[in-house]
């Protein structure tokens, strides 16, 4: 039986009057690779948030990796983030004056030590080892993509979080990024938190949760 | 690029403000020492007639000395930058009149008084200059031998230059100082010592204290007109420098702040990002300290440059001189530009420091 990474206990999050995530429960096993569905405005990327340290829970527990993320200061959740946590968006956000492999240098910076070559054979291991020194504006979608994969991983996270990774990609690009995490999740055996909108991309997960209106309403267990 | 652009302009107006007020001082004290001299040491008891350029500041009514080395020995004490001439002034005969001659170091005379007109050669070993006004009543002309007569020697000069300077100098006739300490039995005795001060303001006054201190047996006089002048004139043009210079610190500071906050804002999302990578507030808040540092240090460089060829074109155009190549300017180029980087960068680093990483990554 694998440890439990993420473990919430009436888990809320509020914004004034709103409340985007009502008490939750959750426990998410060393790793599995949970993908959360919902609606907009259902408290996926809340709960994505929080899980990642990068937003703080109005009320309730919220531990992962054995860290009590409540008790953290500012500077100690950013030190968990760059220690425990890889993040794919949805917008990418690479930063357009950087070239590829500076773009994944860049999360080394925060971690340790810049190092080119492990940043090149991060990119050659998500299939962009051709296309280093280019600019974002001059890659597709879908190698944007790859590039932000690329540069969640390149510190070893124990736990990736993916913000709608494919949520602007073709049919194709899709496919392609899919098998390219599941390939990197057998070889790094990290944990997946994904959100998406995507029934076919959350079935590539072993566990789907479904929220709707900040409540936990559904969870699916996927057969692999 | 805006904001290189913006410190590079404030640094630049600043130096070439700085070099322009620097050359300006320099030039402003090239012109006040056509007016001559500025303090003069006569003896405490005389009452010598003295003057400068049509200016009378006494009455010879008995004679008295100044000690030649006790002057020379206050000067070097008193580390007084200035130039300093030494006179004897006595009375010996020609063709049986009495005239007034006055012994000088014609060196010392032509750096103090660049404005005489002589018609002639200066004066070497064995000559003399005349004043027109004597040379005209004495009939001499340029190439003359005249034959001085003292207490109890002759003494032959040449006639190399006759001198118009439109004072009282016009009648006299100068001779090497040592030649006529001799000729009048006065040796190392003075009757005036004139200085030309480099400095305006109050240290003018201080240094005329300062010298009356060392020598009690002297009276150190300012020569007010050419002081005030000259103190007059370069405290304006600073101050004038220093008020331009304040206003276009202030707008370019103002300036640098608001480009900075633009900065910040356009790279919210990157900020955002920095920190959901795992860069803590004060990580990401140095980095753009650094950018900021950084941009300081360009701007400097440039501003320097700009400056110094802006403050080339000052001088030529307003000035009809050219500005001083000033290398220490590139330090305050560069602080300036720091300065203003650093200090308009407060307000957009606090903004930094807060920026929550999902709100900005959201674009919000």
């Amino acid at each position: 039986m694998a440890e439990t990474i993420i473990e919430t206990n009436g888990l809320t999050r509020s914004y004034g009057d709103i409340c985007a995530l009502k008490p939750l429960d959750l426990q998410v096993p060393e790793g599995e690779w949970l993908s959360v569905m919902g609606h907009s405005g259902s408290g996926k990327s809340t709960l994505m948030n929080l899980v990642g340290g990068l937003d703080r829970p109005s009320d309730g527990s919220l531990r992962v990796g054995g860290e009590d993320l409540l008790a953290l200061s500012e500077d100690g959740l950013a030190r968990f983030r760059r220690e425990f946590v890889g993040i794919i968006f949805q917008q990418h956000h690479l930063i357009p004056y950087l070239t590829a492999v500076e773009n994944v240098m860049m999360a080394q910076y925060f971690h340790s030590v810049p190092d080119e070559a492990e940043a090149r054979t991060a990119l050659e291991r998500v299939g962009l080892g051709h296309r280093l020194k280019n600019r974002p504006g001059e890659l597709s979608g879908g190698e944007q993509q790859r590039v932000c994969i690329a540069r969640a991983i390149i510190n070893s996270p124990k736990l990736l979080l993916g913000d709608e990774p494919t949520g602007n990609l073709d049919n194709k690009s899709t496919i392609m990024v899919m098998e390219l995490l599941k390939e990197l999740r057998a070889e790094e055996r990290f944990t997946v938190i994904m959100v998406t909108h995507n029934q076919e991309v959350a079935a590539w997960g072993d566990r789907t949760i479904y929220l709707d209106d900040g409540v936990l309403v559904r969870e699916e267990r996927m057969n692999s | 690029m805006l904001l290189l652009a913006v410190l590079a302009m404030a640094s630049s107006l600043a130096t070439a403000l700085g070099i322009v007020s620097s050359s300006m001082e320099k030039r402003v004290a090239e012109e006040v020492r056509k007016y001559g001299a500025n303090l003069v040491i006569i003896p405490e008891s005389a009452r010598l007639d003295v003057g400068s350029g049509g200016l009378n500041f006494g009455v010879v009514s008995e004679p008295s000395y100044l000690q030649q080395k006790q002057v020379e020995e206050a000067l070097v004490k008193s580390a007084l930058k200035a130039e300093v001439s030494f006179h004897l002034r006595g009375a010996l005969q020609l063709k049986d009149a009495d005239i007034m001659v006055e012994g000088v170091n014609f060196s010392d005379i032509r750096r103090l008084f660049p404005w005489w007109q002589l018609k002639g050669n200066w004066p070497a070993a064995g000559e003399t200059i005349v004043g027109s006004d004597l040379a005209s009543r004495m009939k001499l002309k340029v190439g003359d031998i005249v034959e001085l007569a003292g207490s109890n020697n002759k003494i032959p000069l040449r006639v190399s230059g006759i001198v118009a300077s439109g004072g009282e100098e016009d009648g006299l006739l100068f001779m090497a100082l040592p030649e006529l300490q001799r000729a009048l039995g006065l040796d190392g005795q003075l009757t005036l010592v004139r200085l030309m001060v480099t400095a305006g303001g109050d240290s003018l006054k201080k240094s005329a204290s300062a010298l009356q201190m060392l020598l009690p047996a002297a009276k150190v006089n300012e020569v007010r007109q050419t002081a005030r002048t000259s103190e007059g004139l370069l405290a304006k043009v600073k101050l004038l420098m220093l008020m331009v210079t304040a206003v276009v610190l202030v707008s370019a500071g103002s300036s640098v702040a608001g480009t900075m906050s633009t900065t910040v804002l356009e790279r919210g999302k990157e900020i955002g990002l920095m920190k959901a990578m795992g860069g803590t507030r004060w990580e990401v808040m140095l980095i753009f300290c650094g950018e900021a540092a950084m941009l300081g240090v360009l701007g400097g460089l440039a501003g320097y440059v700009f400056g110094s060829v802006i403050a080339q074109f000052i001088t030529k155009t307003v000035f009809s001189a050219s500005a001083d190549f000033i290398p220490w300017f590139a330090g305050i180029s560069l602080g300036v530009s720091l300065f203003l980087a650093l200090l308009g960068s407060i307000g957009p680093m606090i903004s930094v420091f807060r920026l929550d990483p999902v709100r900005s990554l959201r674009g919000e």
